[in-house]
């Protein structure tokens, strides 16, 4: 099987899933928010719609206060360990790395390493941004992607961004080279944690590690 | 044909024209040929249809050039990668700026603007550019300005009020595709190509009647012979262009129709023999390994009948590419000495890092020599009309294969050469960089990128990453180099006042003496330059030279945009090779103008 197909045949397999998911939740209407047994991997249940029209995509509250709205919604995959490698994965496979780059250095699409977020950052805002898209180049992945897989790739993201350091503003300048550091290359070490490979940035564009 | 002239607003008026003056849309007011020859005009991006960028002014010269200084300048108001060319029609200036393509008027000896044009493209547009959201010009002809939207539409504007006379759209972005080339216009229609090679599109040049809008030919450059218009008249000088339907046999099944081949370069036209030539870019995906077989007719210069379409010679320069080496840039139509007789030539400077000269009636291939470190092919075979790939640095799948050179930018991109028949030197401004790069499973998704590879760029041996060299096409060698930090992105202009100009992203505007390459001038910009500088002559009398500043496009998108300099493989590997770039510039949107002081240009020879 080719890559082709075999996406095509992890899109099906996942949708497959998902609605075997949605079903089972759909049927048993203000049962436990918790997960049915055969969801492994700690998929803890769909978050109703109504919850996530109430977060908000700004920090601005008419009044001073956010009561009614949900700027705090937590990942569902919170608590699973694998959710973002599986990410990683997703992130490959629905081609998020062919415009955020592979590490989400950013490109066609905004860097999503850095802690820098334009649609903010809680795991919910992440997650609608990927599955509404945004007015400026961002598709909207909702018609194609299951929930869950939605969340494994807030899972990712929410993995592989960092702050460059404790500051509230980053600096840039030439001497002292900043930010001095960078992660190793994708090409060498690809995993959902990059930051724990970081070596010098070397000089005026010159190959990495000497 | 999907989407035949979706959008069409002032159709209605058109025909109300069309009816009161029959035989209108035949008539051709301006000699187009002539103006390109009056160099106190600039009409086209290129200079003129065989693409020299070369003006006869010499009022600023060799020996004058470092009293330049700013006449005026002017913000296009949109802080991405400026890659415009200007262009001059009497005593006005057009300029369009990037996403999202503004389009303004401005009096070419003032600065005072006359109008401005703003189309409402779609901002969703953005997502499906590959390397920034650039533009590269606007063209001129019979009293109106014509160029492209990020957003598929190619517009028509009154070049005296600004309205708009029609605006077409060519394609969708929906499905990767995008326009950013600056059209030419031959024989009242406008020669229009597409982008989206990093998105599986399917490439082509359409001909819009200039009149209407109304498309009068489409070209694909992949797909069965009908589609790509190969015909009774087509007679490719190698075999390996020889045979039906490669557009689709050179492929596995059914891939050509995300193969790419788009065409966001330059086209030039030979009147004589009424043929138009082009490069297409890659082909989709960029990892090779799923893509067996030569890709026709991806990396490729057509040559097609002016009129029709139908293409007459093919040369693929790199089949089957395994870097991302577009072969989208300029075809330069001079006439050489070439072993004693004259040639009718068509010269391209290779984004795989060979010049090559090419008999441009037949197609035959008269030489081809590395104007850059070159790794990754070890020579070209005239004979065959194919490269010589060195086996070592083939891409294997999920193998990071290190040290190809040049990198995927290659060793020039899209930043067009100029050609002076004064010193019959070529200038050639471009990249000095080479890469590792890894190749990974990727499926099509409609709209998202076609891609499949993680590279990793930097500079190339010596430290230096760009270049702006001086090449004799006669002797086949460099003749003078000058080296930069950064790859030079800017296009360039050769004068008969013996000097040359180019920007660099470190915000200089340079302007070199063309014999020799010594600096003449140098001015810090605004922002990094990935220009079109031109060339021209106000109604003052004065000779102006004008180019935008504005750092981005695939080589600055660091420096406007929101991407990450610790991440190296951003930016389609582009990141690491400019990581230090944010220290030097911010993105801009400046068009500067320089001259001589009024007594200096007084004193004119």
């Amino acid at each position: 099987m080719d890559s082709f197909h075999r996406t095509v045949a992890i899109i099906a397999a996942a949708i497959v899933i998902v609605v075997a998911a949605a079903l089972a939740l759909i049927v048993m209407p203000g049962s436990s928010p918790k997960a049915p047994r055969h969801l492994a991997n700690g998929y803890s249940g769909v978050i109703p719609a109504g919850a996530l029209l109430r977060v908000p995509v700004t920090g601005i509250y008419p009044g001073g206060t956010p009561a009614g709205l949900n700027p705090n919604m937590q990942n569902p995959l919170a608590n699973d360990p694998d959710a973002a490698q599986r990410g990683m994965k997703d992130f490959d496979a629905f081609n998020c790395s062919g415009c955020h780059a592979a590490n989400a250095g950013g490109g066609m699409g905004p860097s999503l390493s850095d802690d820098r977020w334009i649609y903010r950052s809680s795991p919910a805002n992440i997650y609608l941004t990927i599955v509404q898209g945004r007015s400026a180049g961002m598709p909207a992945f909702g018609a194609m992607l299951p929930d869950r897989t939605v969340w494994e790739l807030v899972a990712y993201i929410q993995s592989i961004s960092q702050k460059p350091g404790k500051d509230f503003g980053d600096t840039t300048s030439l001497s002292p080279p900043s930010p001095g550091y960078e992660q190793v290359p994708a090409g060498q070490i690809r995993t959902a944690t990059p930051w724990k490979y970081t070596e010098p940035m070397p000089a005026n564009g010159a190959k990495p590690g000497g | 044909m999907k989407n035949r002239r979706t959008a069409q607003r002032s159709f209605p008026l058109m025909l109300a024209t069309t009816l009161l003056i029959p035989g209108v849309q035949r008539a051709h007011a301006d000699d187009l040929q002539a103006m390109m020859q009056d160099d106190k005009q600039w009409v086209m991006p290129a200079k003129d249809y065989a693409n020299t960028r070369f003006s006869g002014l010499k009022q600023i010269n060799a020996s004058n050039a470092g009293q330049l200084r700013v006449a005026w300048s002017f913000s296009v108001g949109s802080n991405h990668g400026q890659e415009a060319a200007p262009i001059v029609i009497g005593d006005t200036m057009y300029v369009v700026g990037a996403y999202p393509n503004e389009l303004f008027a401005l009096d070419a000896t003032t600065g005072d603007l006359k109008w401005k044009y703003s189309p409402r493209v779609d901002p969703s547009s953005q997502g499906e550019a590959c390397c920034d959201v650039v533009n590269r010009g606007e063209v001129y002809d019979n009293g109106k300005i014509f160029y492209n939207t990020l957003d598929d539409h190619t517009v028509a504007v009154d070049a005296k009020t600004g309205k708009e006379v029609w605006a077409t759209k060519l394609g969708e972005i929906t499905r990767g595709m995008t326009l950013t080339m600056a059209p030419i216009v031959v024989k009242g229609r406008i020669l229009v190509g597409n982008s989206g090679g990093e998105m599986g599109i399917r490439g082509w040049v359409t001909a819009v009647d200039e009149n209407t809008g109304k498309i009068a030919w489409r070209a694909f450059n992949v797909g069965p012979d009908k589609d790509v218009l190969i015909g009774p008249r087509f007679h490719p000088y190698y075999k390996s262009a020889q045979g039906k339907d490669l557009g689709v046999t050179t492929w596995p099944a059914g891939r050509w129709q995300t193969g790419g081949a788009p065409v966001w370069g330059w086209l030039s036209y030979d009147p004589q023999t009424n043929l138009v030539f082009y490069g297409t870019g890659n082909p989709g995906p960029w990892n090779s390994n799923l893509r067996e077989g030569d890709n026709k007719w991806t990396t490729t210069i057509f040559a097609r009948d002016a009129d029709t379409g139908e293409a007459i010679w093919a040369d693929q320069l790199n089949p089957h590419d395994l870097y991302d080496y577009d072969e989208i840039n300029e075809n330069l139509l001079l006439d050489l000495p070439i072993n004693g007789q004259t040639r009718h030539v068509l010269v391209h400077p290779g984004r795989d890092g060979f010049m090559f000269v090419i008999d441009r009636q037949t197609g035959q291939i008269y030489s081809a020599d590395k104007y850059d470190t070159q790794t990754s092919m070890s020579s070209f075979d005239i004979k065959t009309g194919r490269p010589q790939m060195v086996a070592a640095l083939t891409p294997l799948l999920g193998k990071n294969i290190t040290g190809i050179c040049p990198a995927s930018p290659g060793a020039k991109d899209w930043q067009p050469v100029a050609w002076s028949p004064i010193t019959h030197l070529l200038y050639i401004p471009h990249q000095h960089l080479c890469m590792d790069y890894k190749t990974g499973d990727v499926g099509y998704i409609a709209g998202t990128p076609y891609v499949g590879a993680t590279v990793n760029m930097y500079a190339g041996p010596g430290g230096y990453r760009g270049e702006f060299a001086a090449w004799d096409l006669t002797k086949r060698k460099k003749v003078w180099a000058i080296h930069e930090n950064f790859p030079v992105w800017t296009g360039t202009v050769a004068t008969a006042g013996n000097i040359a100009a180019y920007g660099t992203l470190d915000r200089w505007f340079k302007v070199v003496d063309a014999r020799d390459g010594k600096l003449l001038y140098k001015f810090h910009g605004p922002s990094g330059f990935i220009g079109q500088p031109i060339t021209y002559q106000g109604k003052d009398g004065n000779q102006y030279i004008a180019i935008l500043s504005g750092a981005g496009g695939w080589v600055g998108a660091l420096a406007n945009a929101e991407i990450d300099p610790r991440v190296r493989n951003g930016a389609l590997g582009y990141t690491g090779a400019v990581n230090d770039l944010p220290a030097f510039t911010s993105g801009g949107s400046s068009l500067l103008v320089f001259a001589l002081p009024s007594d200096k240009a007084d004193a004119r020879p």
